[in-house]
């Protein structure tokens, strides 16, 4: 594996030159490995999203680098709309994005804008409506028509299309009804399988990261807090709680179970595998351990 | 970029300007704006001139954001004065272009104008800057109320209520347009670079999503207002009951006194 993006003491500063100044983010540095799934975890306010915008280029960084595949993403600013193709962001409610007649032409809005030829194009289009699971007589339809969770899968696809090697979701599931939620967890790990992509996600729910995240990078009030496997970030839930933040529920269970003096492991951070070491308990009985 | 610009323009403060009721500052700008235009000469435009700058001085308001509001309208007033100057008819000849002559009446005239201007623009500004949007389409209202009587019953109302909520939610879709423009320019929209044809056209992304989230607004609005009972100004109170205080007995007196003595000297000389 190899390093496909590096963030190097990035501080970004709001409102410079007023008395409004105000660091969203300080100095923070982190590496990703190719094919990794990244969690960004955090309060509101914690730095989450200007974090990301500085990962396409549409913040600059007060201070510090971005390295894209070991370049500095601002060595030339002309080309900064490559990098946006590289490095795909999709935004809270994507679907609030959507403007053009037709599904078809919604999606091929941005591998157009990457100058790509029609045949190429519609292709692509082709391809990733299969990914995200909208079938292809919606090809035709106007977006507007159709219901919330395929216009979000629309315009993720939308992002998708331009086959981005790294892809960013803020909030993917957010007002998703439990089916949804699912849909757009497994279109994640898909494109991220099907195109060896690297994929960061912001979110609010601990028990989505458990099942999707390889390590987590934990904000607090613009700071990097914690940037470590999920495993290793869960089972320090004292700290994670004393800056707000919780652990998956399941997690939560067998942090109270270990304050009453059980000794059971701290990282168990999905009901499965709640259930496999309970039966492994039940097998080697020494429940009452 | 988007953020500079500034439409309720309220600056902050508890000067005594700030402290006026919007009623009183409403009126008197319309009449002493009114009395401006009427001053012919040189010392009417100098009590003129002296009357705004103490009500810049008072209001505590920094110079600084009068400049800019200047700035932003000195196309217009250098406009009118090149105009102007062509106009007059009087005095000596200075000299002339093609067949334009341009005479000292006219450099009078065109110099008076743009002054004209500029007072006018810092007048309003001393009332945009002390003055909140609300309490502004409140005065409005009740400035407007008497139209109840020719049979615009509910008309006033709405139309300061629209006004409201048109201000209310300026910053709201400011931000919109934000989240919207990034999230098409990680789409790789360009925004920034093309021809006119081009650039216009790279806004469709941007409009058409916004539209959208207005008309969507709009309705979740009315209907939370109607959750709230809210059904037309009748029988409506206010939380804020606008007061007249001796502030704006002084204010109005001043004021008075200012249309006075522009009355006195554009008569005596």
């Amino acid at each position: 594996m190899s390093k496909i993006l590096e963030v190097k003491g990035l501080t970004h500063t709001y409102g410079g030159n007023t008395p409004f100044v105000n660091d969203a983010v300080k100095n923070v540095s982190f590496d990703i490995e190719n094919g990794e799934i990244i969690g960004i975890i955090g309060h509101t306010g914690s730095g989450k999203s200007t974090l990301v915008q500085h990962l396409n280029g549409l913040l600059k960084p007060t201070d510090g680098n971005i390295l894209l595949e070991g370049k500095d993403i601002w060595d030339e600013p002309k080309k900064i709309r490559e990098v946006r193709s590289k490095v795909g962001l999709v935004f809270q409610y994507p679907e609030y994005q959507l403007f053009e007649e037709t599904v078809y032409k919604d999606i091929a809005f941005g591998p157009k804008n990457m100058g790509l030829d029609g045949d190429e194009i519609d292709k692509r289009v082709k391809e990733i409506i299969g990914l995200v699971g909208i079938k292809e007589e919606y090809l035709e339809r106007s977006p507007f028509d159709l219901s919330g969770g395929e216009k979000r899968r629309v315009a993720i696809a939308g992002v998708m299309a331009m086959r981005p090697k790294i892809i960013v979701f803020d909030e993917p599931v957010a007002g998703l009804d439990p089916r949804g939620r699912n849909d757009i967890v497994k279109i994640i790990k898909d494109y991220r399988d099907t195109y060896n992509a690297t994929v960061l996600i912001i979110s609010h729910n601990m028990e989505d990261m458990a099942l999707l995240a390889d390590k987590l990078v934990v904000m607090n009030k613009g700071n990097l807090e914690m940037f470590d496997t999920t495993e290793n970030v869960f089972s320090n839930a004292g700290k994670l709680k004393s800056i707000g933040l919780n652990v998956p529920m399941i997690t939560e269970v067998f942090f109270e179970l270990k304050k009453m003096g059980l000794k059971v492991p701290d990282n168990i951070l999905t009901v499965e595998s709640a259930v496999d070491y309970l039966l492994s308990l039940k097998k080697g009985g020494v429940l009452n351990a | 970029m988007l953020r500079d610009i500034t439409f309720g323009q309220y600056f902050q403060g508890n000067s005594k300007v700030h402290r006026l009721d919007p009623r009183t500052k409403l009126l008197l700008l319309i009449l002493i704006i009114v009395f401006i235009f009427l001053t012919q000469n040189m010392i009417s435009f100098l009590i003129a001139t002296v009357f705004t700058a103490c009500a810049v001085i008072i209001s505590k308001v920094p110079l600084r954001l009068y400049l800019k509001n200047l700035k932003a309208i000195l196309p217009i007033i250098i406009f009118t004065a090149i105009i102007n100057v062509f106009y007059g008819n009087e005095g000596k000849v200075l000299f002339s272009i093609f067949r334009l002559t341009v005479n000292t009446g006219g450099v009078y005239r065109a110099v008076f104008m743009a002054l004209r201007i500029l007072l006018l623009i810092v007048l309003s500004s001393v009332l945009t800057y002390t003055t909140t949007p609300n309490d502004l389409t409140d005065a409005i209202e009740i400035l407007l109320s008497p139209l109840k009587f020719i049979g615009l019953k509910n008309a006033v109302h709405t139309l300061a209520m629209m006004m409201t909520i048109a201000l209310r939610f300026i910053p709201t879709l400011v931000e919109e347009t934000e989240k919207i423009m990034n999230a098409q320019k990680a789409r790789g929209a360009d925004l920034e670079n093309g021809k006119l044809t081009e650039r216009i056209k790279a806004l469709v992304p941007i409009l058409i999503p916004l539209l959208i989230s207005a008309v969507r607004r709009a309705y979740e609005l009315a209907e939370a207002m109607e959750c709230r009972c809210y059904n037309g100004g009748e029988g409506r109170q206010r939380m804020k009951k606008l007061q007249f205080t001796l502030l704006d007995v002084i204010a109005g007196f001043v004021s008075f006194l200012f249309c006075g003595l522009i009355i006195l000297f554009n008569v005596v000389i």
